[in-house]
């Protein structure tokens, strides 16, 4: 893959990316033109119906949907990279059932005593990625002490223990949400199965620090993802601290992941999916899959949300469904293909 | 004098709770071709991997030009000392000159462009190692012996004075072990390469090497050079085979041209 190819592909991904953003932008519940978007989003002739429909409603949900998909699209192709393992994702490896769970447990517990006592809103918003990361990080802990032998990490263990930590704190979000007043529990699950509707501005300041630190970090490293696809013994004789790389890109990834699964739900295949197109478009270096994973995931959750949003307006379905349907035969037909 | 590039004090090491050998003792002469021949099971590769810290030990030390590694960065040991592993595995779809490239991690300092001194040592390897032509191709489209001269080439690229061989020739048909091991050989004799590698052909050992190291059951049987080793007594000892030894009129390197097994002798005494 030479510079000047991947930099045309990845504007023409970056095209792609603003289309699907005019299309959601224009689209809804009452359509508006371009002209009438860039007259609001510039100010001119500023009109109350247009700016709460695009400032309020879909603004938000768009430039969310292009973070969570930005941020899952990189973290996936993180965590393929040092599995050594494409068919690895966040959700199977249990990190957003883990951050799921702890925000669920922090609905549950502090987000109505916080309504209750009045403060506003805004400072539990902005403090869950913070318990999604714990969450994430809990899952994280327990996956890797499972699947830590012998001083190094085990990538078939941890794929395998990820799974059952998966399911284990599915259940346990379960359990919780059950317990929940009804209305909390209406919105817990809603936003378990991945959605983005209740979009708003405070959500992207709680989520953007994390991204804004930890992805530069994830980029620095991308290099290093090309050489722990060689086998362990080649990796350390370049002389690579292999447990402590894979540490700190996983860490980071972690981060991602709960801050993206705190405004967002637990949308999988994402991390999956990106990634392996990606790779079909511009090869197998990580310096230009990590962009071109980012670019792919943005593009997946904005069209994901659009098809969410419209196809039974006015009702909605949460995006994560959406990306489900699309997702699972593209999973097995990832599965079929490495067969063959 | 010969100095000793290596040396293994009180080494022991192995897999989980299984130790492989324990209070191993050996020394590594610089500039000589050694190599480590033993039954299968013997310790002999879990020793290579231990000298080249790819296997962390249980306790002893391994000394690398005297100074002990543990207070070496593995990125330093890395400029000193190369290991090619049994099984290297790289993604199919990396290009030859792209997987040599990665033998220059641990001069590079800035990751993003290789400088004009990477790119000579690049050529340099990939020259010796005849590997110059198939630079384009992906890894998918080689065959054992290429892939294994690929490996050769980025364990060179890596510029080191000492470079560890784990069963270099595994797989490959006779004419590419021969191959394989000439380019040892003259890595050695043209670059003052201090060799240490694993063999399963005795011949080739006696051969190739300047000095032979018989292990055992996790221990060092003896030491010391073909002729030395290649002898009735240690054979038994080492590998339970009745060898007949002739000297190769060609090199003078012995010749283990024909063994029996003492199993069934064993056997039948029974």
């Amino acid at each position: 893959m030479h510079k000047q190819r991947f930099m045309m592909k990845i504007t023409a991904a970056i095209l792609l990316i603003f289309i699907a953003m005019y299309i959601h932008i224009t689209n809804g519940t009452f359509d508006m033109s371009i002209k009438d978007v860039i007259t609001t989003l510039l100010r001119i002739n500023p009109n109350d119906d247009f700016d709460l429909v695009i400032f309020q409603f879909r603004l938000p949900r768009i430039v969310i949907a292009a973070l969570v998909g930005l941020g899952l699209g990189i973290a996936g192709t993180v965590i393929q990279g040092i599995t050594r393992n494409g068919l690895a994702d966040p959700g199977i490896l249990g990190i957003n059932a883990g951050a799921g769970t702890s925000i669920v447990v922090f609905m549950f517990l502090l987000q109505m005593q916080l309504v209750a006592s009045g403060s506003s809103n805004w400072v539990s918003i902005l403090i869950m990625p913070l318990f999604g990361f714990v969450g994430g990080l809990v899952a994280a802990i327990v996956i890797y002490s499972f699947s830590w032998r012998n001083g190094k990490l085990d990538t078939q263990r941890l794929i395998l223990t990820g799974i059952a930590i998966s399911s284990g704190f599915g259940a346990l979000s379960m359990f919780i949400s059950l317990k929940m007043r009804e209305s909390d529990f209406e919105m817990a699950t809603v936003w378990m199965t991945g959605s983005i509707y209740n979009a708003n501005w405070i959500f992207i300041v709680a989520m953007l620090p994390w991204l804004l630190i930890l992805i530069p970090i994830i980029y620095r490293k991308a290099y290093l993802l090309d050489y722990l696809q060689l086998e362990e013994a080649s990796v350390k004789s370049l002389g690579i601290e292999i447990e402590k790389e894979k540490s700190i890109l996983l860490l980071c990834s972690i981060g991602v992941i709960s801050a993206c699964v705190a405004v967002s739900g637990s949308i999988s295949f994402i991390g999956l999916m990106a990634p392996h197109i990606a790779r079909q478009l511009v090869g197998i270096q990580h310096r230009y899959v990590i962009p071109m994973s980012a670019a792919v995931g943005m593009l997946l959750v904005i069209f994901s949300d659009y098809i969410a949003k419209t196809v039974f307006a006015p009702a909605e379905i949460p995006v994560g469904i959406i990306v489900a349907i699309l997702g699972v035969p593209y999973f097995l037909y990832l599965l079929v293909k490495s067969k063959a | 004098m010969v100095t000793s590039v290596i040396r293994a004090k009180q080494l022991t090491a192995g897999y989980e709770k299984v130790t492989v050998f324990s209070d191993l003792n050996t020394t590594i002469k610089e500039g000589k071709i050694t190599t480590i021949i033993g039954p299968n099971g013997c310790g002999k590769s879990t020793l290579l991997k231990t000298i080249g810290r790819i296997l962390k030990q249980q306790s002893g030390n391994v000394f690398l030009q005297e100074q002990d590694m543990k207070t070496i960065s593995t990125k330093e040991i890395a400029k000193q000392l190369a290991l090619l592993s049994q099984n290297p595995e790289a993604p199919l779809q990396l290009k030859v000159e792209e997987l040599i490239s990665y033998g220059r991690f641990p001069h590079r300092k800035n990751v993003g462009t290789l400088s004009n001194k990477d790119i000579e040592v690049i050529e340099w390897a990939m020259d010796i190692t005849k590997t110059t032509a198939f630079r384009d191709r992906e890894i998918a489209q080689l065959s054992g012996g290429q892939r294994q001269k690929v490996w050769l080439a980025m364990a060179l690229a890596q510029e080191t004075s000492i470079l560890l061989l784990d069963e270099p020739t595994t797989y490959l048909d006779l004419a590419h072990q021969l191959e394989v091991l000439k380019i040892v050989e003259r890595l050695n004799k043209e670059h003052h390469c201090t060799i240490i590698m694993v063999l399963h052909d005795i011949n080739h050992a006696a051969r190739f090497s300047h000095e032979i190291i018989a292990m055992k059951d996790g221990e060092i049987i003896t030491v010391g050079t073909p002729k030395e080793i290649l002898e009735k007594g240690t054979l038994k000892q080492v590998f339970n085979i009745d060898a007949r030894i002739m000297i190769d009129p060609d090199n003078g390197a012995p010749v283990c041209f024909g063994y029996d097994t003492f199993l069934e002798q064993e056997l039948g005494e029974k």
